[in-house]
């Protein structure tokens, strides 16, 4: 019993404050407090008409379309050699892959700071947030794809050479369509991190801040709390829908191929 | 029948590991060839090596006189069923059977649904075309990769342990259902398989290998009667082995064994260049008997004692110890009507035949 109420405080714990998002959002109140006020779709509105935040947005997508492409690039090499292939010390390359899923943001920031500036003399701006987000995302993309691939028969491919088909022709006809819902599931979990991820960004952006910088920079302004309440509510329910898609592709790939659901990220 | 295959003095090599050695195997066009050893003994690799997927450390592959070194899996005139099966479970059972003739620009749609339709037919799937592959039995998708292979109408077929995730009846049913088809299209089969029981069923011929070599190649009935080593004679059914010593050797052969005594064999029966000395004889379970009571032999006998009995229903297995002997005697006998199913422990009279013994270095 106690371990129930335990399980339910943790899950209030947890997600409260995320329900405090939307609550807030459609108060009609500059004050983050109860009792509420009234309902308001203003601060919607004012969303619409910030021209700075429109700019963050699409720097913010442009890094974060750029990112999930080439991450997801990158977990396709890797999970399909890790499946398919034999290569001396594969267990400890693979795990090295995988590493930045541990590192700490601020480390990879900092010394990414570090090496873009100091080491290699070049300016901040958009691309070196790429190269950040596409280190720390790649992990999660192998990991999701790694389910794809590790589930394919490796004769496959052989099988459709056998038939008369090109090494690419048979990736392309036969590995490619029963890893694209893999695909496509990585590709949107890798955007959905690229998105809201700060601390690099905050370090890495040039001129042109990402949207949670922009937010950041918001907070200073209490009077514009409720339109990052706002911001913060469309970002909860973008992000669900997007992982929901993903993992939804995900296990109809599994069906697909016909094997059991061995797990994932949701 | 003329030569389809050539294989010459082929080695393969993986870093130190030496997985073939020294192949060297002709197979006639229309032949049911099988590799048949232990997991290992690279078996799989050889027929791999056939097919393009494996190059060649040293020597020549040959396939209709055409030498295949560089020429990769895709451009080869054979076609695989893999042990896994390998059927593409996004397609459908027609998409995967037609998906060799996607490269056929002579054929048009209508003449490829009629190809993929007949070959459903031949393996037994006539009407299967729209089920989706993934949700196919064990030997229905076998059937599939048959179909598969065949449309393209190769002129090797490999098969890659084809029946190994089959249960025990289906196998025995696939094994008949593979021969019937071999005669029907008249491709020449390349069967690898470590059954030898499978092996021995479907084969015109069969190589036995051992760690990356050939160690016979024969028909099955010369590998099972006259195999030419120990390992060879103990990996094919079962063999029972005693000590024996050559005493002479010219048109027939002298030779002692233990417990049975001094007897003379054919030359046939020995491996080619035997030599006076150590040897082993080996001798099949069916080929001794046990006398029962009220039975007469014209043949050689030998006393001997009940050491353990397997009651099979049809055979009963005993092994008998006789003297001068460590092991025992494996010997197989049909129950037939009269005879009683042996305890243990019954003295009994074992029947041998000079003829029967297999002389092995």
């Amino acid at each position: 019993m106690s371990l129930r109420i335990y399980a339910i405080a943790y899950l209030i714990f947890l997600y409260a404050p995320i329900i405090l998002l939307p609550i807030f959002a459609f108060n009609d109140a500059t004050i983050i407090a109860f009792p509420l006020s009234g309902f308001t779709t203003e601060w919607f509105g004012e969303l619409m008409t910030t021209k700075a935040l429109h700019g963050a947005v699409q720097n913010s997508i442009f890094i974060a379309v750029i990112t999930a492409s080439l991450s997801t690039i990158l977990g396709i090499c890797a999970a399909r050699a890790g499946a398919m292939y034999n290569f001396p010390l594969k267990r400890g390359i693979l795990g090295l892959v995988m590493l930045p899923l541990v590192l700490p943001e601020i480390i990879v920031a900092v010394s990414l700071l570090i090496v873009v500036v100091q080491i290699l003399d070049l300016g901040l701006s958009n691309w070196t947030v790429i190269a950040a987000h596409v280190l720390i995302c790649t992990p999660f993309c192998i990991a999701i794809l790694n389910g794809a691939f590790q589930n394919l028969d490796p004769s496959m491919e052989e099988a459709a050479m056998d038939l008369g088909e090109s090494r690419w022709s048979a990736f392309r006809l036969v590995t490619f369509p029963l890893v694209m819902p893999g695909i496509i599931s990585s590709f949107l979990i890798a955007f959905t991190i690229s998105l809201d991820e700060f601390i690099i960004a905050f370090f890495l952006t040039g001129a042109n801040p990402t949207m949670p910088v922009y937010i950041w920079g918001l907070l200073r302004f209490p009077s514009s709390l409720p339109i990052v309440m706002a911001l913060g509510t469309i970002l909860v329910a973008l992000s669900i829908i997007l992982l929901t898609i993903a993992e939804i592709l995900r296990r109809r790939g599994m069906a697909r191929v016909g094997v059991k659901d061995k797990g994932g990220f949701l | 029948m003329t030569d389809l295959i050539s294989l010459t003095n082929v080695n393969k090599y993986y870093g130190d590991y030496h997985a073939l050695r020294n192949i060297d195997l002709t197979i006639k066009t229309g032949e049911f060839f099988s590799l048949l050893g232990p997991s290992g003994c690279g078996k799989t690799t050889l027929l791999r090596t056939i097919a393009g997927f494996e190059g060649v450390s040293e020597g020549i592959v040959m396939i209709g006189g055409k030498n295949m070194a560089g020429v990769p899996a895709n451009m080869r005139p054979t076609n695989m069923v893999f042990q896994s099966y390998a059927i593409f479970p996004h397609l459908t059972v027609a998409e995967n059977v037609a998906f060799g003739l996607r490269k056929n620009k002579q054929m048009d749609k209508l003449q490829k649904s009629e190809a993929v339709d007949q070959v459903l037919e031949m393996v037994g799937l006539k009407g299967f075309g729209d089920r989706q592959a993934h949700a196919l039995s064990g030997g229905q998708r076998q059937r599939v990769a048959l179909a598969r292979a065949l449309i393209l109408k190769p002129k090797v077929l490999l098969l890659d342990e084809p029946l190994s995730a089959l249960d025990k009846k289906m196998r025995e049913q696939m094994q008949v259902e593979l021969m019937r088809l071999q005669r029907h299209v008249g491709i020449t089969f390349i069967l690898v398989t470590h059954d030898q029981e499978e092996a021995l069923v479907m084969s015109d011929r069969i190589a036995v290998m051992f760690d990356g070599e050939i160690g016979q190649m024969d028909d099955p009935e010369t590998l099972y009667r006259r195999p030419n080593s120990r390992r060879v004679a103990e990996f094919i059914g079962k063999m029972n082995f005693l000590d024996a010593d050559v005493k002479s050797v010219s048109d027939q052969i002298t030779v002692d064994v233990a417990g049975l005594g001094t007897c003379t064999v054919n030359a046939e029966q020995a491996p080619s260049g035997i030599d006076t000395g150590k040897a082993a004889v080996g001798i099949r379970p069916e080929t001794l008997a046990i006398l029962f009571d009220g039975e007469k032999t014209e043949r050689e006998t030998i006393a001997g004692v009940v050491d353990e009995v397997v009651y099979y229903g049809d055979m009963t297995y005993y092994d008998v110890r006789i003297a001068g002997v460590d092991n025992t005697l494996n010997i197989a006998m049909k129950n037939l009507i009269g005879r009683p199913v042996l305890d243990v422990g019954a003295q009994t009279t074992v029947v041998w035949d000079a003829r029967s013994l297999v002389l092995l270095p």
